[in-house]
């Protein structure tokens, strides 16, 4: 089981670029040299995926080997990035909670952030992401929070299907500004070789 | 490209830098391409400034080595191999022609014979190309020449180095398992190396997933494995296999372990005690897998794993008044008492199954799938056991489920139906 990013991000108004509000990453389990393309690529996914999670819903994308799991509730917007092997309701009872925290901890201050802001560290989310490796714990939770509301899950088999009609990853990758020259480098060998050990 | 004519020492300079860092750190444990604008993010992240690195000669900034980690400029990468590949090939013919002997004995020193010439460029090209089988061979070839078994474990390490790039490299695995068989041979199987492997394997597992190949040289490590060494290998891996539900090369490997002990039961010289523990660690893997199967929901993998587990349980380990071995194919399986109670149990399991607490998530759906899948797919081996199925739930359930099964899994559908 494994956790390797949560991330926070600002989506209101609607239809705007979403802004980061707080991210924590465990990268220790990829290559030395893959880790800082990893965070980058996070962080462009993660961006993603944000943008197009309507507010009140709840989906999750298969992305190579990782569930990109996205909770929008009210412009707040909480993204987990599990393995295969973390079961969704953990999941989305852990985005649940993340988003109370962050609530409790900030209020709706979030509303005025901008892009320029530095993101700051948010300890919580630092602390969950090693606590919350183990669903057990986030099973717990599921016992005490009021009942996940009625939204259905919506489950994308690729990212592909998140996108727009006419859009393409590739040129996504290619236009971000998340992404350093060397992680663009990264995605493409990736692709060139067809092999399925890619970063994201 | 460089144009014109250079001097062999500028031709081959950037190789020759390569083969020296190389050499000058030994304790080398990862190899990676890094883009030319990741240098500066390394050294900061290292903490240090690149004044000291200023080269000479312009090439120095093209191999990053700190912490034993080092990395390769991807703009040097076609140019290094070509020179790498093209001194190797040089230096395997001199070799084949000369033997080991210098041309130039007083001029030459020990350290560049023909031999050190070949293993030092095969290692340069297999680390930037581990599919290169021509030089993969050199290096057996001179290896089994060698007396000393610090050869062939020096030989492991640097495998491991080429294997920390290239994680899914046939030629690279398979050339491990000839050391091992070559360390077999010359002196003992020490347990430890299987041990490592072994470890080595989980690890590369959980970096780069889908291996076959590493759980594939995993599995080929039990035939190495003394019934002992199987056992502590079935506890070791139990924690990983339980964080990795979703992957079916982890049980697989499991099984494999587990046929181990089921094949050293039928060993002469096999005694009470054996047969009571491999009683024991059976029973143990049903009911973990049964947790697993009940606390995570829809994982196939997990039930895949339970169809092998029951089968041999009860052709094995209950008593069944007929005579089975492993060498029997198809045997015929006769109900007795205590296979009633397992498979009643097994039915129950079937039962809580099926029941859906919610469909917001897929995974109560997928569970309902696999273990009707399982539970029809044992009827395929015991066909008594579909008629207890159809006790149990009625026969419009049991043809309600064989229709949905028919829907998803059609071949398993064809199967019971031809029966």
């Amino acid at each position: 089981m494994k956790i390797t990013a949560l991330l926070v991000f600002k989506c209101a108004p609607v239809s705007t670029e979403p802004v980061i509000l707080a991210n924590a990453s465990d990268v220790s389990h990829f290559g030395f040299f893959q880790r800082s393309s990893v965070k980058e690529f996070v962080v462009f996914v993660g961006r993603t995926v944000a943008s197009r999670t309507p507010p009140s819903q709840r989906q999750s994308v298969q992305h190579e080997e990782y569930k990109v799991h996205a909770y929008n509730r009210n412009g707040l917007c909480a993204v987990g990035f599990m393995d295969d092997h973390y079961p969704v309701r953990s999941a989305f009872s852990l985005l649940n909670q993340v988003l109370d925290e962050y609530q409790k901890s900030f209020g709706e201050t979030w509303r005025s952030a901008k892009e320029e802001d530095p993101t700051p560290t948010w300890p919580y989310l630092v602390e969950a992401l090693n606590k919350f490796q183990d669903p057990a714990e986030a099973d717990k939770l599921l016992k005490i929070q009021r009942e996940l509301d009625e939204t259905k899950i919506i489950l994308h088999k690729t990212i592909d299907s998140v996108l727009e009609r006419g859009e393409k990853l590739d040129s996504l990758v290619e236009k971000s500004s998340d992404l350093s020259t060397a992680s663009q480098m990264f995605y493409k060998q990736a692709k060139k070789t067809n092999s399925c050990c890619t970063i994201l | 490209m460089r144009q014109g004519p250079c001097s062999e020492e500028d031709c081959f300079g950037l190789l020759k830098q390569f083969e020296h860092v190389l050499e000058s750190d030994p304790l080398i444990d990862e190899v990676g391409f890094i883009h030319p604008s990741q240098f500066t993010l390394l050294d900061k992240e290292a903490g240090f400034s690149n004044v000291y690195l200023q080269p000479h000669d312009g090439t120095s900034s093209k191999f990053w080595n700190q912490d034993h980690k080092l990395g390769i400029s991807t703009d040097i990468l076609v140019q290094l191999c070509k020179d790498a590949k093209h001194l190797f090939l040089l230096a395997l013919d001199e070799y084949k022609c000369h033997g080991n002997a210098c041309r130039e004995p007083q001029i030459k020193s020990i350290s560049s014979t023909p031999e050190s010439e070949v293993m030092k460029h095969s290692q340069a090209v297999l680390l930037l190309s581990s599919d290169f089988g021509t030089a993969w061979n050199a290096r057996k070839l001179i290896l089994s020449k060698a007396d000393k078994l610090f050869a062939f474990t020096d030989e492991l390490r640097l495998s491991g180095l080429v294997l920390s790039n290239s994680p899914k490299s046939e030629s690279t695995w398979s050339h491990r398992r000839w050391i091992i068989k070559m360390i077999s041979r010359r002196f003992s199987t020490p347990q430890d190396i299987i041990t490592k492997e072994s470890e080595l394997v989980e690890s590369i597992g959980e970096r780069s997933k889908m291996n076959y190949r590493a759980w594939y040289h995993r599995c080929w490590l039990v035939s190495y494995m003394e019934v002992e060494q199987v056992i502590q290998e079935l506890n070791k891996s139990k924690r990983w296999a339980g964080l990795h539900l979703a992957d079916n090369s982890c049980f697989h490997y499991r099984r494999r372990l587990m046929l181990k002990i089921l094949d050293s039961l039928y060993v002469k010289g096999c005694n009470a005690y054996d047969k009571t523990q491999a009683h024991k660690i059976w029973k143990e893997e049903l009911d973990w897998n049964k947790e697993l199967v009940e606390r995570y929901v829809g994982r196939e993998a997990l039930w895949l794993h339970r169809r092998f587990l029951s089968l041999n349980w009860i052709m094995y380990f209950t008593s069944n008044h007929s005579d089975v071995s492993p060498e029997l194919g198809e045997s015929i399986i006769m109900m007795s008492e205590e296979i009633a109670i397992f498979i009643d149990n097994e039915i129950h399991l079937l039962e809580s199954s099926m029941t859906i607490l919610d469909t917001k998530f897929e995974d109560y759906q997928a569970q309902v799938l696999h273990a009707v899948a399982y539970m029809l797919w044992l009827t395929k081996k015991m066909p008594e056991l579909r008629r207890m199925l159809e006790e149990k739930l009625g026969t419009e359930k049991v043809k309600c489920l064989l229709s949905k099964i028919g829907e998803e899994r059609p071949s398993l559908l064809h199967h019971l139906v031809n029966v």
